[in-house]
């Protein structure tokens, strides 16, 4: 079914290029970077008043209401009220109504979404626009495979609310929404944008004269050296280890290049036997072998593995950027979290050493079969405004995809290295929630199950990959499963 | 005496009236038992037959190619093993205790200092949560905080220590021991209140006879109780083909599979993987397999009924 969607691909590519250096001038408005700034950004957003961005309210119905919304018929929100509540989502039907004042709108902040709309997309009623996020989600690839899901195409390429001159796809931080691509077309926007890579206490390793290391080589060094000074080197969450599956996969990203991780998505015969990831495999291996993990990790969750790395157990710890958020309250004191990217395996790596994973989360879907299509797209061209983006940063102390929309916001220790970490980064990115990893539920699961294997020992790193590639075989061969491809 | 002949009007008059009281009071029982049991389970088996995502009213019908699929997938007859290990372990293991127990604190009207406290102890994780008994527990065997491993410690026995949720060598057997911590005190109580109903006498005349209170044990108490006990052994036998909750709370059948359960790898089918059919399949081969061995369970251990 799914076949190479070039076309589409060079086409966001080249937008992703454009606008890398527009990304830099991202930064700089996060007010960390300022002397970074590769291109004028608008130093404020246009004020948003009904009639839309800078036009007079007898301007043509099409420039005020670019995606159609039918006036008066109602918009019904269901929004994941989990880690950033839907405080922010509240706030952006106000905008809305401001807007589209006859629109009836239905907010609905709830956990669990698949018990709750599981039966409705069946039923064939679902909501208008959904934050499909959250342990409790419904499984995209799966909505997107029934034809669930409106392509948001249109809305891509309509006016921003609150940037004139530009659309809302020139808005979003260049290639954050490449995970929402299905044979080419945009089914989701991701709104909360983190970093993923290593983590430690910056204190800790000034304290002990320590430097974070640029090859694997001095890792391995570096961890002997931690473990000599009677500190763990690494913990992770060892009875799902997902964190170490990001790992594993910006490591090969980098020492094989974009091209040996696509082959992996798009279900390659032997993509997992390819020399990079044995490479990557066996260099992971090493911290097991070597006894570089805290005893008992394989038994600890997440946040217990986080627990004990933030008392100092363990020094290095693999998560994303939402750790200090979730971790508030039991962080010490002058702990000073810092973010890296995973070393290179060696000089031949494809990837330079600074390019790290950079994704965003909070996925928003609209159903092909809600009543009100339209409002659901301009619900989301609202969300993704300037000024919906900045109350949801001062809202949840965390960023959005929405670029320029942090002006002077003080926000941390971990969040200034990852400010740091990306725009070190350049044009180096790897979304994690893209590919493979958001297509087959089958395959991570199978990654998962046999990275606590690997990193306890229990298989070496050939029977690891052969496990996998076993999986990722009956995934090609099942007709059950829809596939997808995509190109480096 | 005149015959008693269905035809007497009066009598037929009065059954009618029952029937019509009768069905008055069972149809809302009745409707709502349908609606949402027998219907949801007769659909079911269609369902199992059928390719669906469950995500959308589009299902197509595959024949018997998920229970083709099942017979093949070696994740099934991992989670199946399991359970066949529970299936063993845990009535064993449960009854054995809850005999043990209750012959202590009641046969022959005898008891053990303190009895009614222990059988208050012993009844009280019957009345706690699963998820809550699967969090404390999960605590219980954390790592490097856990009771079990700082009591190891403290006793000197550092070389016994284990991540025992972590290593599949012991993970299965770490929540074997919370489901039968967890359920010995109900098949206690069960088994207290079967021996209390034994005639005290037939302990007298033992006792007299000279029999130890092992010989009592065997020769009256567990011939007496044997229907008691073979209740239990079905109940715990159909608890050993679940597990789901207890084990989705401690471990969600990781690392690695080492503990999953055929219950949890249906879940997972479903709704990570989103394959209903075939989740649907693996429920019905589960469902007749559990009336299997009850029937079978109940079939073998028939024995003559004692009256006393």
């Amino acid at each position: 079914m799914g076949e190479h969607d070039g076309q589409v691909r060079v086409v966001s590519r080249r937008r992703f290029l454009g606008r890398s250096a527009a990304f830099l001038g991202s930064t700089a408005a996060f007010g960390i970077l300022q002397a970074c700034a590769g291109r004028a950004t608008p130093s404020s957003s246009a004020p948003i008043a009904s009639g839309g961005p800078g036009l007079s309210p007898g301007a043509s119905g099409e420039a005020t209401n670019p995606l159609g919304v039918p006036a008066g018929e109602p918009l019904e929100v269901v929004i994941f009220k989990g880690g950033y509540g839907d405080d922010y989502a509240i706030n952006a039907e106000k905008i809305f109504n401001r807007v589209h004042p006859d629109t009836k709108i239905t907010h609905l902040g709830i956990q669990r979404l698949r018990e709750q709309l599981q039966p409705r997309f069946v039923g064939g009623n679902p909501p208008d626009v959904i934050d499909n996020s959250g342990g409790g989600n419904l499984d995209t690839a799966a909505l997107v495979a029934e034809g669930q899901l409106a392509d948001l195409a249109d809305l891509m390429d309509a006016p921003a609310l609150d940037t004139p001159g530009e659309t809302f796809g020139d808005t979003l931080l260049a290639g954050s929404q490449s995970g929402g691509v299905f044979d080419g077309k945009q089914h989701v926007l991701k709104y909360a944008s983190f970093v993923f890579g290593i983590w430690y206490s910056d204190s800790l390793f000034k304290s002990k004269g320590w430097q974070y290391p640029k090859t694997w080589d001095e890792m391995l060094t570096l961890s002997d050296e931690i473990k000599k000074a009677g500190i763990s080197p690494w913990t992770y969450e060892g009875k799902n280890p997902y964190y170490f599956t990001q790992i594993f996969n910006q490591m090969i990203w980098k020492h094989g290049g974009m091209q040996t991780y696509v082959n992996l998505d798009n279900l390659e015969p032997n993509a997992w036997k390819q020399p990079e990831v044995v490479n990557v495999a066996e260099a992971l291996y090493q911290l097991a072998d070597r006894g570089f993990f805290l005893p008992g990790t394989e038994g600890l969750t997440n946040t217990e593995s986080q627990a004990e790395w933030l008392q100092g157990k363990a020094a290095l710890l693999p998560v994303g950027s939402w750790i200090e958020n979730e971790m508030k309250g039991l962080i010490p004191d002058g702990f000073d979290m810092v973010v890296q990217p995973t070393p290179s395996l060696d000089a031949s790596d494809k990837v330079p050493a600074q390019g790290i994973q950079s994704g965003a989360g909070e996925d928003f879907i609209v159903p092909a079969q809600g009543k009100n299509v339209q409002a659901g797209k301009e619900f989301l061209r609202v969300l993704f405004s300037r000024e919906s983006a900045k109350f949801f940063a001062e809202n949840t102390k965390s960023t959005t995809v929405v670029l320029n929309s942090t002006e002077g916001l003080k926000l941390g220790t971990a969040f200034d290295s990852v400010i740091t970490a990306v725009s070190t980064a350049g044009p180096n990115l790897l979304d994690p929630l893209a590919g493979y990893v958001v297509w087959y539920n089958k395959l991570v699961t199978e990654v998962n199950n046999q990275m606590a294997s690997l990193l306890t020992k229990r298989i070496q790193p050939a029977e690891f990959l052969g496990n996998i590639q076993k999986v990722a075989d009956q995934i090609a061969q099942d007709p059950s499963i829809k596939k997808y491809k995509r190109s480096a | 005496m005149r015959a008693r002949t269905p035809r007497d009007p009066a009598r037929a008059r009065r059954r009618r009236r029952r029937a019509r009281f009768l069905i008055t009071f069972l149809s809302p029982a009745i409707v709502l038992y349908s609606v949402f049991v027998l219907w949801p389970y007769a659909q079911s088996f269609y369902i199992a037959l059928t390719q669906w995502r469950g995500v959308s009213a589009n299902r197509t019908f595959i024949g018997l190619a998920n229970f083709e699929k099942l017979v093949s997938d070696p994740n099934f007859w991992n989670a199946l093993g399991h359970n066949g290990l529970m299936l063993i372990a845990l009535p064993a293991a449960t009854i054995g205790l809850a005999l043990f127990f209750a012959a202590l604190f009641a046969q022959g009207g005898r008891t053990v200092r303190g009895a009614g406290f222990y059988r208050v102890v012993f009844f009280a994780p019957q009345v706690m949560s699963v998820v809550a008994i699967g969090l404390i527990w999960s605590f219980v065997f954390h790592p490097t905080i856990g009771l079990l491993n700082g009591a190891l410690s403290a006793a000197g026995l550092d070389g016994l220590k284990r991540t025992w949720l972590g290593d599949p060598d012991t993970v299965l057997w770490a929540i074997a021991l919370v489901v039968v911590w967890q359920a010995v005190g109900f098949y206690m109580v069960l088994f207290i209140a079967g021996m209390q109903a034994i005639p005290m006498s037939l302990y007298e005349a033992a006792t007299l006879d000279g029999a130890s209170r092992w010989q009592a044990f065997w020769r009256i108490t567990l011939p007496l109780l044997w229907g008691h006990v073979r209740t239990a052994l079905v109940f715990i036998s159909i608890g050993a083909l679940d597990l789901f909750a207890i084990v989705q709370v401690m471990t969600r059948g990781g690392p690695n599979r080492a503990s999953d359960v055929v219950a949890l790898f249906m879940y997972e089918t479903a709704f990570s993987f989103s394959d209903f059919g075939y989740a649907t399949a693996i429920g019905v081969a589960l469902l007749l397999m559990t009336l299997t061995l009850a029937v079978l369970m109940l079939k073998a251990t028939q024995r003559e009924h004692i009256e006393y």
